[in-house]
C-alpha cells in the first residue's frame, strides 16, 4: 500500500508529465509543416537524381541508341522484367548481323535492382527519376524502349563506367 | 575447444568430427537430444542458445543442422548435423524442450521438408497451410501450379494440432485442441491496424485477459529460399532488401558478407566505411519507425508522425545515395552500388544535430508520459532465461539484460574500430525495450560521428568475377540487424546458384515470445507489447 | 436588469420580433405550433451545421498538431471538405450485415442521436437562445445525456461482431463510472450557485464566472468534469470503446453510411455539448466579461453579441480536448477505472465537502468581495 505523499508526489508528478507532453504539442502547432504539396509544387520538386523510377534506353539526335541486342541484361534480370528482340540483318559486305528489334521492359514486374544497367557492356540502358508512372492500365507498363526506326550507334563509347560491370561470359 | 572436442569423443563416441570452418558433429538422430542436451547443460559454458535450425535436402538423406552458441559468449558456436534417409515419413528428434526457439523452427522445417519432429508437442505445419501438397523446399518438390491451386473460399479455423510423442510404448501419433471449447476466441489479425502486417494471432480471451495465443503466420510467404536456389548470387541480392524493409541494408550487407567470405573478396576500406554508415542509418530509421509505431500501438497518433517526420530525412540521404528509400539496393558483392554523393557528409552531419534534439522531444514528449509509463512499465516481462531459450535478440533481447549484440561479440565491417556502448538494460518490459532503441539511436549517431569524417578515398567496390561461383562448403554470417540477428546461411556446391540458402530471421523469434509474455495481460497490452518487440512480418514469412 | 445595455447584434431581437408578427396576426395555438416547428428546424439545422464545422476544425487542428496541413482539397484550405464527406456518406450503402439482430442493430444509431439532440436542446446558446429552460436544467442534461450509452451498447451487442462487443462493454464500464464524476462536479457548482436552472446559473455568473467565485473548489470541479466529460464522449485519451489500434473501430465496426455517420455526428456534437455545459456551468455560458462597476467597458463587452461570448468560451474548450487528445497515448480499461475510483471520485467527494463549507463560511469570492 502506498502512503498518502507517495499518492500525492504520484498525482502531481502525473499532471507535470502531462503538462510537459502538452507544451510539446503546443510548439509543433506553430511551427512550420513538413507536408510537400504535390502536385502543386511540381515546378520546385527535386527528385534525387539517383532515383530509380523507369528504365530507359537514352538515343542521341541521329536516333540512335548503343544496344547491340547481347542480352545480357535479359539474363541477368532476376525476374525476366526485360526481353530483348534481336533480328538478323545482312550487312553491306554479306556478313549476317544480329541487331535490336525490340527492347521490350515490362515496369510493373521491375525490382529496380539495377542489375541490367550495371552489367550492361555498352552503356544503352539506364534509370531515370522520372517517377509518374501511374497508368490505368497494366498494359501500358510493358513499354517498347527502343524508339521506332532507331539504330545501333556506329561507334562503341569508350571505357565501362563503373568498376564491377564485367559482364558474364557465358550466354 | 579442445576439451569440450574430447570429453564429446569420449561420451559420443558415435559422433562424427567434420572437417569445417566451424566445429561440426554429425550424429545418428537416436543420439541427437542426448548429445545436445550435453551441451546445453555443458558446465564450463553451456551451449544454451540455438542461433538457427536449418533443413536441408542433400539429395538421398534429409539433414538438419543446428547452429549452438553460448549465450554469455556468442563467438563460441558448434554446428551439430543429423538427419534421415527415410523420405517418405521422416523422423527427428525435438529439441524444443532445451531451447524454445526450435518450436517454430521445427515447424517449419516440417512444412518445408517434411520432417516431423518427435516431442514437439504442436506439429502443425507453419508458414504453409495444413493442406499443401508437397514440400517446396525438397529438390523433388513439384511446382505445377495445377497441385496447389490458388483458392479464394474461405476456410474454417482448425485449432487442432497434430504431434507425435514418445511414450514407453512407442511412439503415438496424436491430435490436440489448442483451445478449451468454450473459449472466446478473437482474431487478431491476418487484417488488423496493429499486427504490422498480414500477422495472424488467435486468441482466447478471457473477458480484457489474453488466455492464450496461438501464432499463425505464412501470409506473405513468398519462398524466397526456393526462389533462391535458381538464381546467381548477384540475383539474390535483392530479396534481402525485401525480407525485413525496415533493415533493407543491413540484411544485404550481410548477405554481401557471407559471399565475399566464401569467394575470398576484399571489400575496400571506402567501401566498408560507407556500408557501415548505412547500416547504423538504416538502423536508426528502424528504430524511428518502432518508436513511432510503438506509439500508435498506445493510442499516440501525434507520436507516430513525429517519428516519421525524422525517419523522412533519413530516407532523403538514402534515396540521393542510392536512389531508393525503402528498398535500396546498396550493397553489391565485393562493396557497394553507389559511392556517397557530395554533400552526403554535410547532410549526415546535420542530421546528427536535428536528430539528437528530436531525441529529446520525444523524450519530453512521451518517455515519461505518466500515461505512457502505465502502459510501458511492467507490462510483457521477457526474463533473461526466456529471452534465451526462445532466442530473442537485438534491442528486446539486449531489454531482458542478454548482451547479445553481434556488433561487439562477433564485429563485421568497421565496428571492432569504432567505439560505441551495447545498451543493456535489465528489466525486460516494454518499457525496457523501448528505451533500448531510443539509447541505441543514440549510439548509431555516436558511430557515424566518429566515422563520417575519415572515409577514405579509393575504390567503393572491388572487381569481382563475372560469374560468382562459390567453393564447394557452408558459409555462415551473422549481422546485427534493427531487430535482432540476422544470418545468412549458404551451402554451395560450386555452382554459380546456392544448393541452400536459409535466411535466419530475427523476427520469428521475437514473434515466437509473444505468447509467453502476453499471457494474462490486458488485450490492449497485447498489442502495447506488439509494438514494444517490433516484428516485421515478411521477415518471419520469407 | 439584463437589458441595461446596448446590445445591437442580439439574436433576441429577431425572435422577439418574430414572435409579435406571429402573435399579432395569429391565434395563439397557430402561432406557438409555428414557433415549435421554427425551433425545431432551427435546432436541427444547427446541429448538423456545428457537427460539419467541429469535424472539419478538428481535422485541421489535428493536422497543425501532428506537422501537417490536414484537409486542403476541397475548396480553398478545404473547407468544404466535411460537406464533401456529407455527400458520400449519404450516397453510401447502409450495408446489411448477415447475422445480426437486425431491429436492435438498426435502433441503436437512433439512440445515440436521439440523446445528444435531446441535450443540444437544453443548451442556452445565448441571451434569450434558450429552447427549453427547466427548473432543473442541470439535471435534465446530465439524465439524458447517459441516455447514448444505450445506443453504444446495443450497437456492439447486435453487431455479432466481438471487436464490437469487447468496445461496447468497455463502453459501459467507462460511461457509468465517469457520469459519476461529471455529476458530483456539476452538483459542485449547484452547491455554489443553489440553483439547477441554467439560466439562473448564467445570471448568477454576470459579475464573477463560478470558477472564479468558487476559486479553489471550483477550478478542481472544472478540471475533474473536463476529465469526465472526456471520457463520457470516449474520446482520447479515453477513446478505449472505439480504439482502433486493437479494436479497428470498436462497437462501431459492422456500420456503414448514415446509421455510420450518425455515431460520428453524435460523437462530435457530444463534445460540443460537453465543451457547452461546461462553459455554461463554470465559465459564464453566453455572458460577456463584465466588472462590477466598470459600466464603460461593459457596455463594449455587449457590443460582442452573447453568442458569440458563447462560441468563443465552447470553442477554447473545444480546442483543449483536442489538445489534449492528440498529445496521450491511450489508457488501458483497468488503469480507466483507477483514474476514476482510485483518483478523480475520493478528490470529488472531498471536494463538495469543501464547496459546501465555502460557501457555508461565506467565502466565495462574491461573498468576500
Amino acid at each position: 500500500m502506498r502512503t498518502f505523499p507517495e499518492y500525492i508526489s504520484d498525482l502531481f508528478g502525473g499532471i507535470k508529465s502531462l503538462l510537459t507532453g502538452l507544451s510539446v504539442t503546443w510548439k509543433e502547432l506553430w511551427t512550420k509543416k513538413v507536408t510537400q504539396q504535390y502536385p502543386e509544387n511540381r515546378s520546385t520538386l527535386v527528385i534525387s537524381d539517383r532515383f530509380r523510377a523507369e528504365l530507359v534506353m537514352p538515343h542521341d539526335e541521329n536516333n540512335e541508341h548503343a544496344c547491340t541486342a547481347c542480352g545480357i541484361c535479359q539474363m541477368n534480370c532476376p525476374n525476366g522484367t526485360i526481353q530483348v528482340i534481336p533480328k538478323m540483318v545482312e550487312t553491306e559486305d554479306g556478313k549476317k548481323k544480329k541487331l535490336l528489334d525490340r527492347y521490350v521492359y515490362d515496369l510493373g514486374m521491375c525490382t529496380f535492382c539495377n542489375l541490367c544497367v550495371l552489367t550492361c557492356p555498352s552503356d544503352a540502358i539506364k534509370f531515370t527519376n522520372q517517377f509518374e508512372n501511374a497508368t490505368f492500365t497494366r498494359g501500358k507498363l510493358v513499354q517498347q524502349l527502343n524508339k521506332e526506326g532507331s539504330q545501333l550507334r556506329a561507334k562503341k563509347p569508350a571505357a565501362p563506367k563503373t568498376q564491377i560491370q564485367t559482364p558474364p561470359k557465358e550466354a | 575447444m579442445e576439451k569440450l572436442t574430447n570429453l564429446i569423443e569420449k561420451k559420443f563416441p558415435n559422433a562424427l568430427h567434420v572437417e569445417s570452418p566451424k566445429l561440426t558433429f554429425s550424429i545418428d538422430y537416436k543420439e541427437l537430444h542426448a548429445f545436445i542436451s550435453f551441451l546445453h547443460s555443458y558446465s564450463e559454458h553451456p551451449y544454451d542458445y540455438l542461433v538457427y535450425l536449418i533443413g536441408n535436402d542433400e539429395g538421398e538423406i534429409l539433414s538438419v543442422s543446428y547452429l549452438l552458441s553460448c549465450s554469455t559468449n556468442p563467438s563460441l558456436e558448434i554446428v551439430v548435423k543429423t538427419g534421415t534417409s527415410d523420405r517418405e515419413n521422416p523422423l527427428l528428434y525435438s529439441i524444443t524442450d532445451l531451447y524454445e526457439t526450435a518450436h517454430l523452427n521445427e515447424r517449419e522445417t516440417y512444412a518445408m521438408f517434411g520432417i516431423r519432429f518427435i516431442n514437439n508437442p504442436d506439429m502443425r505445419r507453419f508458414l504453409l497451410n495444413d493442406d499443401w501438397v508437397g514440400f517446396p523446399l525438397r529438390k523433388d518438390y513439384n511446382m505445377d501450379p495445377a497441385i496447389n491451386p490458388v483458392s479464394i473460399i474461405s476456410k474454417d479455423m482448425v485449432d487442432t494440432a497434430p504431434r507425435i510423442m514418445e511414450t514407453p510404448e512407442g511412439l503415438k501419433e496424436e491430435i490436440i485442441n489448442i483451445f478449451e471449447a468454450d473459449d472466446y476466441i478473437i482474431n487478431i489479425g491476418p487484417q488488423h491496424p496493429s499486427t504490422h502486417g498480414v500477422m495472424h494471432f488467435r486468441t482466447a480471451l478471457d473477458g480484457e485477459i489474453v488466455k492464450k495465443i496461438d501464432v499463425h503466420s505464412g501470409y506473405i510467404h513468398r519462398g524466397i529460399e526456393k526462389l533462391s536456389e535458381n538464381l546467381t548470387y548477384p540475383q539474390i541480392l535483392h530479396f534481402t532488401d525485401r525480407l525485413d524493409y525496415l533493415s533493407a541494408n543491413i540484411n544485404r550487407h550481410g548477405l554481401c558478407m557471407c559471399v565475399e567470405k566464401a569467394a575470398d573478396i576484399e571489400v575496400p576500406q571506402r567501401a566498408q566505411y560507407i556500408r557501415t554508415i548505412m547500416d547504423e542509418l538504416t538502423r536508426m530509421s528502424s528504430h524511428l519507425l518502432a518508436w513511432s509505431a510503438q506509439t500508435n500501438d498506445l493510442g499516440a497518433t501525434t507520436a507516430f508522425i513525429y517519428g516519421m517526420r525524422e525517419r523522412e530525412i533519413i530516407l532523403d540521404i538514402f534515396d540521393k545515395t542510392c536512389g531508393g528509400r525503402l528498398i535500396m539496393n546498396q550493397n553489391v558483392i565485393g562493396g557497394v552500388m553507389f559511392d556517397i554523393y557530395a554533400d552526403f557528409q554535410k547532410d549526415v552531419k546535420a542530421f546528427i544535430i536535428y536528430m539528437r534534439d528530436k531525441l529529446k522531444e520525444y523524450d519530453r514528449f512521451f518517455s515519461h508520459n505518466v500515461i505512457a509509463l502505465g502502459r510501458m512499465v511492467k507490462i510483457g516481462i521477457l526474463s533473461k532465461p526466456d529471452a534465451i531459450s526462445y532466442a530473442v535478440t537485438g534491442p528486446a533481447g539486449r531489454a531482458s539484460g542478454w548482451s547479445c549484440d553481434v556488433r561487439k561479440h562477433q564485429p563485421y565491417a568497421l565496428y571492432d574500430k569504432v567505439e560505441f556502448t551495447e545498451v543493456t538494460r535489465s528489466e525486460g518490459d516494454s518499457y525496457a525495450r523501448y528505451l533500448n532503441r531510443l539509447d541505441e539511436i543514440e549510439q548509431s549517431l555516436h558511430i557515424i560521428e566518429q566515422l563520417i569524417d575519415n572515409i577514405p578515398e579509393g575504390d567503393y567496390c572491388a572487381k569481382t568475377k563475372a560469374i560468382i561461383k562459390l567453393p564447394v562448403g557452408e558459409y555462415y554470417q551473422n549481422v546485427e540487424a534493427g531487430k535482432g540477428l540476422f544470418g545468412v546461411y549458404i551451402e554451395s556446391r560450386g555452382e554459380k546458384t546456392p544448393w541452400r540458402l536459409k535466411l535466419r530471421s530475427p523476427s520469428l523469434s521475437l514473434v515466437s515470445v509473444m505468447p509467453l509474455i502476453c499471457k494474462n495481460e490486458k488485450i490492449s497490452d497485447f498489442i502495447g507489447i506488439g509494438g514494444s518487440m517490433d516484428y516485421v512480418i515478411p521477415d518471419i514469412d520469407r | 436588469m439584463l437589458q441595461n445595455y446596448s446590445q445591437p447584434l442580439e439574436f433576441t431581437n429577431l425572435t422577439t420580433w418574430i414572435d409579435s408578427t406571429l402573435g399579432a396576426n395569429l391565434p395563439s395555438f397557430w402561432s406557438i405550433a409555428i414557433e415549435m416547428v421554427l425551433v425545431a428546424v432551427a435546432l436541427l439545422a444547427v446541429y448538423s451545421l456545428t457537427a460539419m464545422i467541429l469535424i472539419y476544425v478538428e481535422r485541421k487542428i489535428t493536422a497543425f498538431f501532428q506537422a501537417r496541413i490536414g484537409p486542403n482539397r476541397v475548396g480553398k484550405y478545404g473547407i468544404f471538405q466535411t460537406v464533401a464527406d456529407v455527400i458520400k456518406i449519404l450516397l453510401k450503402e447502409i450495408i446489411h450485415v448477415n447475422k445480426v439482430d437486425k431491429f436492435l442493430f438498426y435502433a441503436a444509431p437512433f439512440f445515440m442521436i436521439v440523446a445528444s439532440m435531446l441535450t443540444f436542446g437544453a443548451i442556452p446558446f445565448a441571451q434569450g437562445l434558450h429552447a427549453v429552460d427547466f427548473n432543473i436544467g442541470v439535471f435534465y442534461v446530465t439524465a439524458v445525456s447517459s441516455l447514448g450509452i444505450i445506443g453504444v451498447l446495443l450497437a456492439g451487442w447486435s453487431s455479432n461482431n466481438k471487436y464490437s462487443m469487447i468496445g461496447a462493454m468497455r463502453s459501459g464500464a467507462q460511461f457509468v463510472s465517469y457520469e459519476l464524476s461529471a455529476g458530483f462536479a456539476l452538483m459542485t457548482m449547484v452547491v455554489l450557485t443553489g440553483t439547477m436552472q441554467l439560466s439562473e446559473m448564467i445570471e448568477s455568473q454576470r459579475f464573477c464566472w463560478n470558477i472564479f467565485n468558487g476559486h479553489i473548489s471550483a477550478i478542481v470541479a472544472f478540471i475533474i468534469y473536463l476529465i469526465s466529460g472526456h471520457a463520457e464522449t470516449n474520446r482520447g485519451p479515453f477513446d478505449l470503446p472505439e480504439a482502433e489500434s486493437e479494436l479497428t473501430a470498436g462497437y462501431h465496426t459492422e456500420y456503414s453510411g448514415l446509421q455510420f455517420g450518425f455515431f460520428y455526428l453524435a460523437e462530435y456534437l457530444n463534445m460540443f455539448i460537453i465543451a457547452s455545459i461546461a462553459a455554461t456551468v463554470f465559465l459564464g455560458g453566453w455572458m460577456p466579461l463584465q466588472v462590477r462597476g466598470w459600466d464603460a467597458f461593459n457596455q463594449i463587452m455587449w457590443y460582442l453579441p452573447s453568442y458569440m461570448w458563447f462560441t468563443i468560451k465552447v470553442f477554447l474548450l473545444i480546442f483543449f480536448s483536442l489538445w489534449v487528445r492528440w498529445s496521450f497515448p491511450r489508457l488501458r480499461i483497468d488503469q480507466l477505472l483507477n483514474l476514476e475510483w482510485k483518483y478523480l471520485l475520493p478528490i470529488n467527494l472531498v471536494n463538495i465537502l469543501v464547496m459546501v463549507l465555502l460557501v457555508l463560511a461565506g467565502w466565495t469570492l462574491n461573498d468576500i468581495f
